[in-house]
């Protein structure tokens, strides 16, 4: 294990740190669980179903392109993130379309101000790489930055299906 | 198929739909999908929300012919 990927797996252990503490501060009743109806439990289930198959897929996509030696804009931990992205992507999109987007404790506010900071916290390292002109390692490929380049486009992604779903569900609780 | 008879029982004791849901322990969401007929709760919903609403399952859950 090489200094970059211990720093990795240090960063890793951190933002799992940091993500159990906001869950717990995003919901109303400071529980780390948050609480799911029947309706939704099952939804989730199957929103879990369709991201494993993304993720599988995605992994075998991926496995072809390294075993063939294809040209990469990004180095392969990067495309292994992204896989695991398109997965998150899945299950959070279905269950926003499937009305599962609140669990019954949630902090809908809370939830605004986390999904602001981490698009926030993940602009940042980009913009200094960019200025730094580290974005692209010697094989002019996409160094480290990609995580968070990933991470921004999964959170806005995700953020901006919300807010979508959000007002066309404030325009149909209207008309019933 | 359309739950009118939830939705009618439910507006005769001016509840709204997330007025219920929160007496019920659910999602609005979800009290919307079973009067749309878009979801068919279990036995346990069903009876949670017939307590509520002061009426019995044939009268909110049975479909006539």
């Amino acid at each position: 294990m090489n200094g970059r990927s211990a720093g990795l797996a240090a960063g890793l252990m951190v933002g799992l740190v940091a993500a159990v503490f906001l869950i717990k501060l995003a919901n109303k009743d400071g529980r780390f669980r948050t609480e799911y109806d029947e309706r939704q439990t099952t939804i989730r289930g199957k929103a879990y179903r369709y991201a494993f198959y993304t993720e599988l897929l995605a992994q075998a996509v991926i496995m072809c392109l390294l075993m063939g030696g294809a040209e990469l804009f990004v180095e392969a931990y990067g495309l292994v993130f992204i896989g695991i992205m398109l997965g998150c992507v899945v299950l959070a999109g279905y269950c926003i379309w499937k009305d599962v987007y609140w669990g019954l404790n949630n902090s809908k506010k809370r939830y605004h101000v986390i999904f602001i900071a981490s698009i926030a916290l993940n602009v940042l390292p980009v913009v200094m790489s960019a200025k730094e002109g580290s974005l692209f390692n010697e094989e002019g490929r996409i160094g480290m930055p990609i995580l968070n380049i990933c991470a921004l486009v999964l959170i806005g992604f995700i953020y901006a299906e919300l807010l979508i779903k959000g007002i066309m569900d404030k325009y149909a609780e209207d008309k019933e | 198929m359309k739950n009118l008879k939830l939705k009618s029982a439910r507006a005769a004791l001016d509840l709204s739909q997330e007025e219920l849901a929160q007496k019920c322990g659910v999602s609005r969401q979800t009290i919307s999908a079973i009067e749309k007929g878009d979801y068919n709760p279990t036995i346990n919903l069903c009876i949670a929300i017939c307590r509520i609403l002061g009426k019995t399952l044939d009268e909110l859950f049975w479909e006539d012919q």
